[in-house]
């Protein structure tokens, strides 16, 4: 039975899950079947240390850069669309070999081209963010953000972070200003 | 007053709402506001959950459509008396026959209260737009503009919503031999509205049971005329009357309008029931006559009539319209447009029982008065001179 999380709530997948090693952290959205221009939503994340920064700039992992932390971390692509049932992109992590100096993993979605389209999360039906168990499928926590956002164009939707010797996930739900590069360089990444 | 964007939410006060709805005018374009009752699935659940100019109350009139004038259009939704299942609340704004895009107007409003959701219009392709809902959320009603829609028009967003719409009825053949426009099936939503012109003058509309229900005869105008020429002065406000002369099966005959005091009933003869008049122009959709369809089968025939009892007899500028609006029937709309007519009284339509339908003739004749029009189609009152 997954942990339903609201905002701010948060849930250690290890406690779920005893002896978790892996996980997909899938991110989904409505498609738009409105006309007009398509909402093209990517997912991106990032690997922090202690300091709630990249280690470098490999650390980010978005659909131009699909893993990090040594393979550990894997964007499996961008869906373009958000067409399809369940999840439109997934990160899979293997906790397992998570370096130890990665503290927590960010993950944030934005709209591509949000200004040029006019386009915001609060035109985007039904977001969220599950974590799944990568054996055996089980869903151990998902969080619906669909009434925390609204004219917001970058929403960090979660962390999966250390605590102790466990695993947690925390439901974030914050709108972030400037897209995608701006939210990158608050997480210490060096944009070009 | 709080300004929301295309995406942004905010909670809505406790109690009833009046929701008001800016979309100004497109020329040569008629633009229709209609809200749907949508479950979880965004689907409604029957095709009575669409409120429109068709179907004006809906659930038990937790929604209805209060009125429409000028480039407003408002509705009232009593969130209390929503029914459970229905989750949203959506409003919507379609352009007639698709005659014009969204992108002619600058941008639309939507006000509830102190929120006002602004949705910029320019460079749009759709003529059908989802403008805000109104949604359930943890126990209580918040509001979202939307600002999303479709190419497509009415139908596409209709179909959208789970609403089945009928197929466009075809032009009704011209007079003298006119047909019956074809009756809608039985479980679709008919979106056509029919005008009565001088080539096209008459349809006929159809029940199987006989029984119309409440039908709604609107007459609205220009209530404040423009000014003309040099010898235009004082006041040029325009008070046009709704009137009927009833006459039914068992030969009584009534006259129901305002002057006299002759407001009609509804649930006795001759069920025919005119609304209150409103003489200060506060209200903007004009005079209301009631014609109780269910007793549809002990009428015999109805003259609808309009007369200018303010004002300059100057018919090109009331720009007067007659709207007959039968349950699940298409509109009818008979425009009062002939030019330059100087007679202050217009027969506008009649209503005929004809084998239990209803056969809707465009008159649009005009007269001196009431003797003088009540000679021309025959009915024989005898007429005193009246004031309100």
């Amino acid at each position: 039975m997954a942990v339903s999380l609201s905002k701010g709530g948060n849930v250690s997948l290890t406690k779920e899950a005893p002896g978790l090693t892996a996980i997909t952290v899938g991110l989904g959205w409505d498609a738009r079947v409105t006309d007009g221009a398509a909402f093209d939503l990517d997912a991106s994340v990032f690997i922090c240390g202690e300091d709630g920064k990249v280690r470098s700039d490999t650390d980010f992992v978005f659909y131009n850069n699909k893993t990090g932390a040594g393979g550990a971390v894997q964007h499996t692509g961008d869906n373009t669309t958000g067409e399809g049932d369940g999840d439109d992109e997934q990160v899979k992590v293997d906790l397992s070999k998570v370096p130890t100096e990665v503290k927590k993993l960010v993950f944030a979605v934005t709209i591509h081209e949000a200004e040029s389209r006019n386009q915001n999360f609060g035109q985007v039906s039904n977001a969220f963010m599950r974590v799944v168990n990568s054996v055996g499928g089980s869903v151990l926590a998902k969080y619906d953000l669909s009434e925390d956002y609204s004219t917001e164009t970058a929403m960090i939707f979660g962390e999966i972070y250390r605590h102790n010797d466990e695993w947690k996930m925390k439901a974030i739900g914050s709108g972030f200003a400037g897209g995608l590069g701006s939210l990158a360089a608050s997480h210490g990444v060096n944009m070009g | 007053m709080t300004v929301l964007s295309p995406g942004a939410n905010a909670p809505l006060p406790s109690g009833d709402l009046t929701v008001l709805i800016r979309h100004g005018m497109i020329p040569g374009a008629e633009i229709d506001v209609s809200t749907f009752l949508v479950t979880g699935t965004g689907k409604v659940r029957s095709d009575a959950d669409m409120c429109f100019y068709g179907q004006p109350s809906v659930a038990g009139g937790a929604v209805a459509l209060a009125g429409a004038s000028g480039g407003e259009t408002r509705f009232t939704v009593a969130p209390s008396r929503i029914p459970a299942g229905v989750e949203r609340v959506i409003f919507t704004a379609t352009i007639h026959e698709n005659r014009g895009t969204f992108g002619q107007l600058s941008e639309m409003e939507v006000q509830v209260g102190v929120l006002t959701g602004k949705i910029p219009c320019s460079g749009r392709t759709e003529t059908a737009l989802i403008l805000a809902e109104v949604y359930r959320r943890n126990g209580s009603w918040k509001i979202r503009v939307v600002g999303q829609g479709f190419n497509g028009g009415l139908a596409a967003l209709a179909t959208h919503l789970g609403v089945e719409i009928a197929e466009p009825a075809p032009t009704p053949a011209p007079s003298p031999s006119p047909a019956p426009a074809p009756a809608a099936p039985p479980s679709t939503v008919n979106l056509s509205k029919v005008s009565l012109t001088k080539q096209n003058s008459t349809v006929n509309l159809q029940k199987d049971d006989g029984r119309f229900g409440k039908i709604r005869v609107n007459l609205n105008w220009n209530q404040k005329a423009q000014k003309t020429g040099l010898f235009s002065f004082g006041s040029s406000n325009i008070d046009l009357d709704l009137g009927a002369f009833v006459e039914m099966r068992n030969g009584n005959r009534s006259v129901v309008q305002a002057l006299g005091n002759a407001f009609g009933g509804f649930g006795t003869p001759p069920f025919v029931k005119l609304l209150g008049d409103d003489r200060t122009g506060a209200v903007t959709d004009g005079e209301w006559l009631e014609i109780n369809g269910d007793k549809w089968a002990d009428i015999d025939r109805i003259l609808i009539y309009a007369f200018i009892y303010e004002g300059v007899p100057n018919w090109q500028q009331t720009d007067g319209v007659v709207k007959i609006i039968v349950p699940g029937q298409p509109e009818v709309e008979v425009r009062m447009n002939e030019f330059g007519d100087k007679r202050g009284m217009c027969a506008v339509a009649s209503l005929e029982n004809s084998n239990g339908q209803v056969r809707v003739s465009r008159e649009v004749t005009f007269h001196k008065g009431h003797k003088e029009m009540d000679s021309s189609y025959g009915w024989g009152f005898r007429w005193t001179a009246g004031s309100k």
